[in-house]
């Protein structure tokens, strides 16, 4: 290590004590567990949000959701915990993991090995989501999911992963698949970010269309990291589609449609992912013109559902949200935050225990019987995966100077008819 | 190799430590991304601190020794140590594939190894390699994953490294590096062989990076290509080593641990200060420390290995 020139002994107690400060700046990270008692003060519930990086608009849409829940509980005094019959408040721990995924790995695992938490809620999406996945199942910590839909986490071998809100992406495009066959649109364009989330989307658009017989006439990836889709619109032109699908994240679907309306490009339909979950967003990057006449998957609070049976309906959401957090634009990843409050709620309230396994197999019992604002709450019992919320497509029509979301498809949600082809 | 029993020490204390830290702190996925970076700083340190070649692309070789490994679990369904092993390999053929880098210097290698680097993630991650590479869609390894073995196996690697360094500085051949460091057209004329001694240490560095990728990729088991090449991976083991100070053992070790430790504490603790905070220290560091803090010990006097 390093010798002091006069007493050559002394390197070495140095490097013990530089060793053992190693060990002693890391524990200094750590808190101290809660001890154990017969009936818990609270229920702790882990989770991490983005303040900053490329997932920190969603991320903390999504947290805040989360916090907008447990103050409502403990309005109420917290939640019913069936397994000691009485309510218990409930207390979010979060961090902050800037969308970085090794800093979410060392703070997931800080929850659970320090902090003792109870369950844990995964930050926003399938990246900042695969993390956790082991650690929780190496922890047998249930972890539940509003967000991330990778397709590669739900596996039979693993019962500690509930997906709450979105349905696993791969089965998202479905009624747009069927849309565009029934309209006999034969000419489609798809283009996709490279990604977990956008290539199942893809894949079974493309899937479905050809067991219509339809085939794309164009079918590309592109890194999800594109900004600029000049060229790309350039070949889709080219090849005259009647449609135009893209699957992206938020700054895809921005640079696609900002893209479509800087070049002066007109198809007669355009699809984009994201406008159906952050309208005000998107509407604001690229335009009320930009939007006009694009469908996406429309999501609550675009529209709402009206068999709720479990948690706030969506007017009464939008209006206590917003009060409660003096805000305006409440949007879907709010309601998704919102939405893993309640099926934890509802798991606690039939759970036998708090153990992981207990908690699982309560969500079990009432998955397919539980709606709320986010829609029907059904998963795969031996995967965890989310397939009760079907998406429909909707197209943004002008309105009195604002976009109105119109649902075209499927015919018993239509709230109207498709302006097709685009003006 | 070990002139002193200093050395020996050194190089078996920092795995033993880490290997015994979880039993005091047991957040262990934390103390293995420390080692993570301490086994980085120090292939940066082989490779800057020795021929002053500073490789910001450096997390392609980390990269690259995560999906050899991964690749190898997958389709040759070999044991996770074997895979280690190949993913290892995997990084350092690319360090030898990329070797004609080596006739940049300054920044043009750096920016050419960044390059690189991000030409070898665009290649892994492009859907059209799907059925090797998995593409963009991410790499799961559960049918191998063992959080106390490979943090384990991390530990060793530390401890390789460590050695590693530790005989640069000790022998005729890091002396030889340095003298091409500081000029290489001396050592030429002196009858070192620059070429060679150049590509010892990249490839050593490669080596290491390689190794620390495929076992983070055993540890963490479900990853996507942007996980392990991000940049910022490159950046952090760049900064512990400048911060510790290049061309020396402890630098790098004192640079993880205290950055490592600060960046996880104010992480934890205020968030919402974290990168003001992270990045002032840093630049007070660079400013009044440019080489590093073992230069305060080696302006107390001290011999610093």
């Amino acid at each position: 290590m390093f010798m002091f020139r006069s007493r050559r002994r002394l390197p070495v107690i140095l490097a013990v004590v530089t060793a053992l400060v190693l060990v002693a700046v890391l524990a200094g990270c750590g808190t101290s567990g809660s001890t154990a008692s017969s009936v818990p003060s609270q229920i702790t519930i882990g989770t991490l949000y983005a303040q900053s990086g490329a997932f920190a608009t969603a991320s903390m849409g999504e947290y805040q959701g989360l916090q907008f829940w447990a103050n409502q509980v403990n309005k109420n005094g917290g939640v019913l915990v069936k397994a000691y019959n009485k309510k218990i408040p409930v207390k979010i721990i979060a961090y902050n993991d800037n969308s970085d995924t090794a800093t979410a790995g060392n703070l997931y695992n800080q929850l659970i090995t320090q902090n003792k938490v109870n369950m844990l809620v995964a930050d926003f999406g399938s990246v900042l989501t695969s993390v956790a996945v082991p650690i929780a199942k190496e922890h047998k910590v249930l972890l539940y999911d509003p967000t991330g839909t990778g397709a590669s986490f739900f596996t039979p071998d693993n019962p500690y992963l509930v997906l709450t809100s979105l349905p696993s992406s791969g089965i998202w495009p479905t009624s747009l698949a069927n849309f565009l066959l029934e309209k006999k649109i034969g000419k489609i364009a798809v283009v996709y970010a490279s990604n977990d989330f956008d290539q199942s989307q893809a894949k079974t658009l493309k899937s479905i269309l050809a067991g219509g017989g339809v085939t794309p006439v164009y079918y590309q990836a592109v890194p999800t990291s594109t900004k600029n889709y000049g060229v790309i619109l350039s070949d889709i032109a080219a090849k005259k589609p009647d449609a135009v699908i893209e699957f992206g994240y938020d700054t895809n679907d921005i640079a696609f449609l900002q893209g479509i309306r800087n070049g002066g490009y007109k198809f007669n339909m355009v699809f984009t992912v994201f406008p159906g979950q952050q309208l005000a967003l998107i509407d604001k990057a690229v335009g009320n013109a930009g939007v006009a006449y694009t469908y996406s998957y429309p999501t609550p609070p675009l529209f709402g559902y009206n068999n709720v049976n479990y948690g706030l309906g969506l007017n009464a959401f939008v209006k206590t949200y917003e009060a409660a957090n003096n805000v305006k634009n409440v949007n879907f990843l709010n309601i998704a935050g919102y939405t893993a409050g309640l099926v934890i709620q509802k798991s606690l309230e039939n759970a036998a225990s708090l153990k992981a396994k207990d908690l699982r197999a309560a969500v079990n019992t009432f998955s397919g019987s539980m709606n709320t604002l986010d829609g029907a709450f059904k998963i795969d019992p031996a995967t965890g995966a989310q397939e009760g919320e079907l998406l429909p497509v909707a197209q943004f029509q002008p309105s009195g100077g604002t976009l109105k979301p119109v649902i075209v498809y499927p015919a018993n949600l239509a709230t109207g008819k498709a302006v097709y082809p685009a003006p | 190799m070990f002139r002193k029993p200093l050395d020996l020490g050194l190089v078996v204390l920092i795995p033993v430590l880490f290997a015994l830290a979880p039993l005091a702190y047991n957040n262990q996925l934390l103390l293995f991304n420390a080692m993570v970076f301490l086994a980085l700083a120090q292939g940066i340190n082989i490779i800057y601190g020795f021929t002053g070649y500073l490789p910001f692309g450096y997390v392609g070789f980390f990269g690259a020794g995560a999906y050899g490994a991964s690749l190898t679990v997958m389709f040759l369904h070999l044991p996770a140590p074997v895979a280690v092993l190949l993913g290892g390999l995997t990084a350092l053929a690319l360090g030898l594939v990329l070797s004609p880098l080596l006739r940049l210097s300054g920044v043009y290698f750096a920016i050419a190894s960044l390059a690189a680097s991000e030409a070898v993630y665009y290649v892994i991650a492009n859907p059209g390699l799907v059925n090797i590479t998995k593409g963009p869609y991410g790499v799961s390894l559960d049918r191998v994953y063992s959080p106390e073995f490979s943090y384990l196996v991390m530990a060793v690697i530390v401890g390789l490294v460590t050695a590693v360094v530790v005989y640069l500085k000790r022998s005729h051949l890091g002396l030889s590096l340095k003298a091409v460091r500081d000029d290489p057209l001396s050592s030429e004329t002196a009858g070192i062989d620059v070429k060679r001694q150049r590509m010892l240490a990249w490839s050593w560095s490669a080596l290491f990076a390689g190794l620390t990728g495929a076992v983070f990729a055993w540890q963490i088991s479900v990853f996507y290509p942007g996980t392990v090449f991000d940049p910022s991976i490159s950046i952090f083991a760049i900064v512990f080593t400048l911060f510790g100070g290049a061309g020396t053992v402890l630098g790098p070790i004192l640079g993880t641990v205290v950055l490592y430790g600060v960046y996880n504490l104010i992480g934890i603790t205020e968030p919402q200060y974290f990168q003001l905070i992270y990045g002032v220290l840093i630049m007070v560091l660079v400013l009044f420390l440019p080489e590093g803090i073992v230069s305060l010990l080696k302006r107390g006097g001290a011999n610093v290995l």
